[in-house]
């Protein structure tokens, strides 16, 4: 008798506080203010300085015309070929910069750009840095066969003028290369 | 986290009771009355008799990719007087799917609904109506329209408490509508999880949608259907990033030859190049006053200083890797980016006045495109394992996660979620990875996406009731 009389009180102990709980919660949701909203994020300056441009121009818009009309393979400078995430020239890439070496000091008036690309794996922008450490690969080679720094200049595409579009190796290896442009004769 | 917990206890009156607890200072009380939940209570009264039982039952949170915390979104009522209830449907259909992209809520169908829009305040409301369906709250409002004037307002209702938990009111022109919508679903989530939600923001990202090779900017809003084309240079333009304030973008244009860094004003529509370095990324430091970009000298691609005018501050690395792909700390004092001055490449986070970099991730051999997260803790990145995956790790190191297949993730606001490409199309995750869920789709390739900020909010007000 007397333990039920003991959790009878301990139950009614218990409810008060529950609802009691319950009620404090639901009042501070009421009350609780609105979250001030966020202050204008600042904004940067205006006012811009433009510089001339260096290194590379394009006044015959052979970005434009590679979009117009899809990028190029071969011609009379022959195209190089890479691993996947790799620059080197491997010795049968040096032996074709040999014969594209030859063909340019026999035609010394001749100008290149070197353009690099490579396969669509991978992230857009260390592909363009890689299509840069390829082309480059490329033209200090010719440099050191003997052709003059000022006649090659270098453009990285990445990944975004691949001549094969196919989900494979036997497309993805025609995709990683450097192409040489003969820009001027 | 803020971990919510659903709490169930009876009172004398036998009404029974969920709180959900959070732990920012936001509890909101909720009573169900759905038939399941009344069975048990019914059982427990039974077999209690007097006494009932101390039942506490708890249920995990809704998080993302869970069941959802199940909501009703009532189309604003038209109350200029027309007829037309277009803007309202357009109003809740954007909540609709932004809540659902939470991956936190399950909003009930409409076809479902047995109340109209009209009645916007309790004493107007039949809650049985929404609480036969499950709901456990529902957001009611009106639409007046004068001209091309628009006033929005929109309550949260707490369904079993019968009361309302919260309001905006928008004032602003028609065009606006769609960015109310999206304020007023941030607002939702800052109630019912106790964080604002993103969905006020816009995602910037390369497509070549237009046709050709060409490709341009564009910018999205978090529903995927509102695509604006920002850029028409019919070339190829690429890496976009917003700077602070989500008025100014960033990228990557071969208008004039080689890539070059060039910065965009969304509202003039003015384009200025920033610098004549030939540059393949880009991003703003969080309070806009510099820029670090990956710039090439010579074939090496090395990070730069810039301000942001485009002056150039300080070089900050050199060596013969790769050096892409810079992302800033939410402090601004560190910026992590990928390198393959250890052979393949890996993630490096470096403090920009010391200049040390120290290397995070350790496994695999190709880990490229860090971001890092605006809560501060994690970064993401892409993995090559298989295919291309998104990761994150803890800024330290350490423990990583996978988040799902795709390439180039970029952080919400909140840091609650993840944009990333896959298969030609934009994707967005829950951090977790649990809640995978389509942006854009379809008419071209998406790529390289970018999460701005929440747009600016100033004309945010308080709900205040229609009569009194």
């Amino acid at each position: 008798m007397q333990g039920l009389s003991q959790s009878f009180f301990r139950w009614c102990w218990l409810t008060c506080c529950s609802v009691l709980v319950c009620i404090v919660v639901s009042a501070c949701a009421k009350q609780s203010p609105p979250r001030p909203t966020a202050p204008p994020l600042s904004r940067s300056g205006s006012g811009f300085e433009e510089g001339d441009i260096s290194g590379l121009s394009d006044p015959g818009g052979r970005v434009a015309s590679n979009l117009r009309d899809g990028p190029q393979s071969g011609g009379v400078l022959q195209d190089l070929y890479f691993d996947y995430d790799a620059y080197d020239l491997s010795p049968t890439e040096q032996a074709t910069l040999q014969a594209n070496a030859n063909w340019l000091q026999s035609n010394p008036q001749a100008k290149v750009e070197i353009e690099g690309h490579c396969d669509d794996r991978g992230t857009v922008e260390y592909n363009l840095a890689l299509g840069a450490k390829r082309s480059q690969s490329v033209r200090d080679y010719l440099i050191s066969l003997g052709i003059q720094s000022e006649r090659l200049a270098t453009i990285s595409y990445g990944e975004e003028l691949p001549l094969c579009h196919e989900k494979a190796e036997q497309c993805w290896k025609q995709n990683r290369r450097v192409h040489s442009l003969v820009i001027s004769r | 986290m803020n971990r919510k917990r659903w709490l169930v206890c009876d009172v004398l009156s036998g009404r029974w009771t969920v709180v959900l607890w959070t732990f920012v200072p936001r509890a909101i009380l909720l009573r169900t009355i759905g038939r399941t939940i009344g069975r048990i209570i019914g059982l427990g009264l039974i077999l209690g008799m007097w006494s009932p039982v101390q039942a506490q039952i708890e249920i995990t949170v809704p998080e993302p990719g869970g069941t959802g915390l199940p909501i009703a979104l009532s189309p604003l009522a038209n109350t200029s007087g027309g007829a037309d209830q277009r803007l309202g449907l357009t109003f809740s259909d954007i909540i609709a799917r932004d809540l659902d992209l939470s991956g936190v809520f399950r909003v009930i169908d409409r076809g479902a609904y047995l109340e109209g829009p009209q009645g916007l305040v309790p004493a107007e409301i039949n809650f049985r109506h929404w609480s036969v369906l499950g709901a456990l709250a529902l957001v009611k409002g009106g639409i007046s329209v004068e001209g091309e004037a628009l006033t929005v307002e929109a309550r949260l209702f707490d369904v079993a408490q019968r009361r309302q938990l919260g309001g905006k009111r928008y004032h602003g022109q028609k065009k606006d509508l769609r960015q109310m919508a999206h304020r007023f679903a941030d607002y939702l989530l800052l109630v019912l999880t106790g964080e604002e939600g993103p969905f006020s923001s816009k995602i910037a990202f390369v497509s070549n949608r237009a046709g050709g090779r060409a490709k341009e900017v564009y910018v999205t809003d978090l529903t995927g259907a509102d695509v604006q084309k920002v850029t028409s240079a019919q070339t190829l333009i690429l890496g976009p990033s917003w700077g602070p304030g989500a008025t100014d973008l960033f990228y990557i244009s071969y208008k004039r030859g080689g890539p070059y860094p060039y910065r965009f004003g969304l509202k003039s529509g003015e384009e200025r190049r920033l610098s004549g370095t030939v540059s393949y990324g880009g991003a703003w430091s969080p309070d806009g006053s510099q820029l670090v970009i990956s710039g090439e000298k010579a074939g090496n691609t090395d990070l730069f200083l810039l301000s942001a005018e485009g002056r150039e501050i300080r070089r900050l690395t050199k060596n013969a890797g790769i050096d892409v792909s810079p992302s800033w700390s939410p402090d601004g004092r560190q910026i992590v980016f990928c390198s393959s001055r250890g052979g393949g490449p890996q993630i490096y986070v470096m403090n920009i006045d010391s200049g040390k970099a120290r290397r995070i991730t350790f496994q695999g051999n190709y880990n490229t495109s860090p971001a890092w997260s605006p809560k501060g803790d994690r970064i993401a990145y892409t993995s090559q394992s298989g295919g291309f995956h998104i990761m994150t790790v803890e800024v330290q190191g350490g423990e990583r996660r996978k988040i799902a297949a795709g390439e180039d993730a970029s952080w919400s606001p909140d840091g609650r979620y993840l944009v990333f490409s896959s298969r030609g199309r934009l994707w967005i995750a829950s951090r977790d990875g649990r809640s995978v869920k389509q942006l854009t789709g379809g008419g071209g390739d998406d790529t390289s996406p970018a999460w701005s900020a929440r747009l600016d909010r100033a004309d945010d007000g308080q709900s205040r009731p229609y009569s009194q």
